[in-house]
């Protein structure tokens, strides 16, 4: 692949500018501006009821880890966490290699390189929204192909983090890094409350004992969960 | 429907005062309720008061035990650290729980439809299903159970209020009175006070005229208060509260009027009036030999009402002579003889009741039936004569007397059936009763039947004990109401729970009360056992009672018009 090939729309200078900038696709025209996929994140790429796998707009742009976010689907927002994030190469037979240099000095001499990268986020699907109402119930339908991304609202965070079926949700599913992702989840529903109710702290409680209900068989699991949430909602203040 | 204000009241009721739900038990044993984690379990104090909301009952029961349990044993393995103040929180209500057992004692229907018919709470014969809501009791729960003060019919008297509430629970005084009732308790846990408390009721709502055996001198006239402190104050006593409605009697005038009171009659009784029945439960306190009795009766059988008073007029060697004169064994007799000598020591026996100058004394329980139909109520005080013998044969002399003389006036009444022959019911209040009425004694004393029979003939008894495990078994079951202050020994816990179904769980309740002002009550004057905190014994008090607290002022007043009274005017 040469220089030529790629640069069809783009200065130059444009990949100096670190990884902030879109990934090409066939939708990034209509990424941009007030499209209807306006503000994406994401755009799934493979998907199944239970998870599915998108690919970020930008480079090492994906959702946080344990970040909450919607896809529209079939006029229904699909809820769904972030549990892993991979960067690699768009074609899988080629795989990066290191050149000992840093990033900066890479998008100076070989811009190229990172038009061959593409990142992918996996999520696990928790539920759909009905209206402004969470359903704790997984999709009649998995999200379609090209459905697009979205990061949730600080709202609709509060509207899934409400009842505390998520953490059951997320604990029962195989395959995940379970703790962490409780964790990264609890965080952000705590974070979310802290800007807006006094009673972050009663939620930590409330949250913790389903904690304790759902791991009553596993006291060290939960004693260990439940100490690194300590002081949580002073660092949150 | 009828059900729409039940409905909001309930859900009124579980904002303020839902303690937990409820989750396993049976009828015997008692229902168990999972405390919310949000409650403090130091909250939930044995013989504390909740109403368990079945769907179609009201549980009014008592909170008997409580627990403390975990799902997991690793939990209490490895507790919690201090810091780990969030962990704990956490566990709290899920890893682990408090568990509070509770004992239903009275159900009352939701559907006031069917509550017009059954009036008030009845037994309980169901239990509340599972995960019915269990309350903390109220006010209005306590009213509707115990009664209010100051009803229509004047037969609920507050004795106190239940444990962290500010209600009072009342007796049923006419039911009260209808038996024979126990006050108990270890020494210095209240029940001088509590007795005081139930004798102001009874004669304050004139449900019984009482005769007291006021052995320590505490009833009549005003009595220590005893304080943890250095300073003992006064209260008053039933003289001072009821005036003429009460006549103190009294064995030692000396010692009554020492005290600064002036006793309404003394009392003296004669040989004469002493029958072998009497001396019968005195061979504990005298070491009478089982023969003595039966040597008495010899004696009885030639000179009947004047025995004592002839074996005793005879000097140490003419009673064997006199053995040999009406066929009795010689050492027998002289050993009888001997020791009831001691009696003669008592200045309150005479030889006979018209005094040496003459002038009649009177036949001390003809005075006593006097005041007694006349609905006053009687003290009688022993001053110095505090010895178990002096106490049991006067108690029994009189008692006997007095009850003769009422199974007579029942059985008028039996035969005429006239309401103005319906005797006054009386209640005979003793002190230290088990050494009337321990499992020898009660078979012999007149005290032992009054206690059985009771009803039949108006007469009950008011039994004062610290050591109730003392009491004949037969006694014990028949006692009406129990209030019961503070007692540790197993026997004793045992032997005021006996004839009371359903005991296990008031066992820990009374071993648990505090050593002052609190009681458990229970039986045939409250619809349900129930912990309280005595009602306060003092001015508010007397002014319940209706007795006027008068100042310094207005006593001198009163004092002046005595005065003038008595000596005409200045």
């Amino acid at each position: 692949m040469t220089e030529g090939e790629v640069t069809g729309t783009r200065s130059l200078e444009s990949f100096l500018e670190g990884d902030a900038r879109p990934v090409s696709s066939p939708h990034a025209a209509a990424a941009d501006g007030s499209g209807p996929g306006a503000g994406r994140t994401g755009e799934v790429v493979e998907s199944s009821t239970t998870t599915l796998v998108a690919e970020a707009r930008q480079l090492h742009a994906a959702p946080d880890f344990g970040a909450f976010v919607r896809i529209e689907s079939d006029g229904r927002d699909i809820v769904g966490v972030v549990h892993n994030t991979r960067t690699q190469s768009i074609e899988p037979n080629r795989r990066p290699t290191a050149y000992g240099k840093t990033e900066a000095q890479l998008r100076r001499e070989q811009p190229q390189i990172f038009e061959l990268l593409r990142t992918q986020f996996e999520v696990f699907v928790l539920g759909y929204f009905d209206g402004a109402r969470m359903v704790h119930l997984f999709p009649p339908q998995p999200a379609r192909i090209h459905s697009f991304v979205f990061h949730c609202t600080p709202a609709h965070v509060l509207a899934v983090t409400a009842d505390p079926q998520f953490l059951r949700s997320i604990l029962e599913a195989a395959g995940l890094p379970t703790d962490e992702l409780l964790l990264a989840t609890l965080r952000q529903a705590l974070e979310g409350r802290t800007r807006s109710e006094p009673g972050s702290r009663a939620y930590l409680a409330q949250m913790g004992s389903e904690l304790s209900r759902l791991l009553r068989d596993d006291y060290d699991r939960l004693s260990s969960l439940v100490r690194r949430m300590t002081g949580w909602e002073q660092e949150l203040k | 429907m009828s059900g729409n204000g039940r409905i909001e009241t309930g859900s009124q009721r579980s904002r303020r005062g839902r303690v937990g739900v409820v989750t396993r038990g049976s009828l015997v044993e008692g229902l168990e309720m999972k405390l919310d984690p949000e409650r403090n379990v130091e909250d939930m104090k044995a013989g504390k008061f909740v109403v368990i909301e079945g769907d179609k009952n009201d549980f009014f029961s008592m909170v008997t035990d409580m627990r403390l349990d975990a799902t997991n044993a690793e939990i209490l393995l490895h507790p919690p650290a201090r810091s780990d103040e969030l962990l704990r929180q956490v566990l709290a209500g899920t890893g682990t729980y408090n568990i509070v057992s509770l004992r239903p004692m009275l159900m009352m229907s939701k559907d006031p439809a069917s509550r017009d018919f059954d009036d008030g709470p009845r037994p309980v014969k169901a239990i509340p299903s599972h995960f019915s809501l269990v309350q903390e009791a109220e006010e209005e729960d306590v009213a509707r159970i115990f009664g209010r003060e100051g009803d229509s019919e004047g037969k609920y008297f507050s004795i106190g209020s239940p444990l962290d509430m500010d209600t009072e629970v009342c007796i049923d005084m006419m039911r009260f009175a209808e038996r024979s009732n126990g006050i108990f308790g270890k020494t210095g846990t209240g029940k001088s006070f509590l007795t005081r408390l139930v004798l102001c009721g009874l004669i304050h709502y004139d449900r019984a005229v009482n005769l007291i055996f006021d052995v320590h001198n505490e009833y009549g006239w005003r009595a220590m208060k005893e304080t943890s402190g250095k300073s003992s104050s006064f209260v008053k006593g039933l003289k001072q509260l009821f005036g003429d409605r009460v006549a103190i009697f009294s064995l030692d005038p000396k010692s009554t009027r020492a005290r600064g009171i002036q006793p309404d009659h003394e009392v003296y009784i004669s040989y004469d009036q002493i029958a072998v029945e009497d001396i019968a439960p005195l061979q504990d306190e005298l070491k009478l030999n089982p023969t003595a009795i039966e040597s008495a009766y010899l004696v009885y059988a030639i000179y009947k009402d004047s025995w004592l008073r002839t074996l005793l007029s005879l000097e140490g060697p003419d009673v064997e002579e006199f053995a040999g004169e009406i066929g009795a064994h010689a050492g027998s007799l002289v050993a009888l003889h001997r020791k009831l000598k001691r009696l003669e020591s008592f200045p309150f026996m005479v030889k006979k009741l018209e005094g040496a100058d003459g002038d009649h004394r009177g036949d001390c329980v003809d005075r006593i039936m006097e005041y007694l139909d006349a609905g006053i109520n009687v003290v009688l005080e022993f001053g110095q004569q505090t010895s178990m013998l002096c106490y049991l044969l006067v108690a029994n002399v009189l008692a006997r007397r007095i009850h003769e003389m009422y199974v007579k006036k029942s059985e008028r009444f039996y035969a005429t059936q006239r309401p103005e022959d319906q005797p006054r019911q009386l209640m005979i209040t003793i002190e230290e009763a088990h050494k009337f009425l321990n499992p020898s004694a009660a078979k012999q004393t007149i005290f032992g039947t009054i206690a059985r029979e009771m009803r039949k003939y108006y007469v009950s008894l008011l039994i004062v004990d610290q050591r109730p495990s003392g009491i004949d078994d037969e006694v014990l079951s028949q006692i009406g109401t129990r209030i019961t202050a503070l007692l540790n020994d197993e026997k004793d816990i045992a032997a005021v729970l006996t004839g009371v179904s359903g005991t296990e769980g008031l066992r820990s309740v009374l071993a648990s009360l505090d050593s002052k002002q609190q009681a458990l009550v229970l039986g045939h004057a409250v619809p349900m056992p129930v912990v309280i905190k005595t009602r306060e014994y003092g001015e508010e008090f007397y002014r319940a009672m209706g007795a006027d607290v008068e100042d310094a002022g207005q006593r001198r007043e009163q004092a002046e018009k005595e005065r003038e009274l008595l000596f005409g005017p200045e």
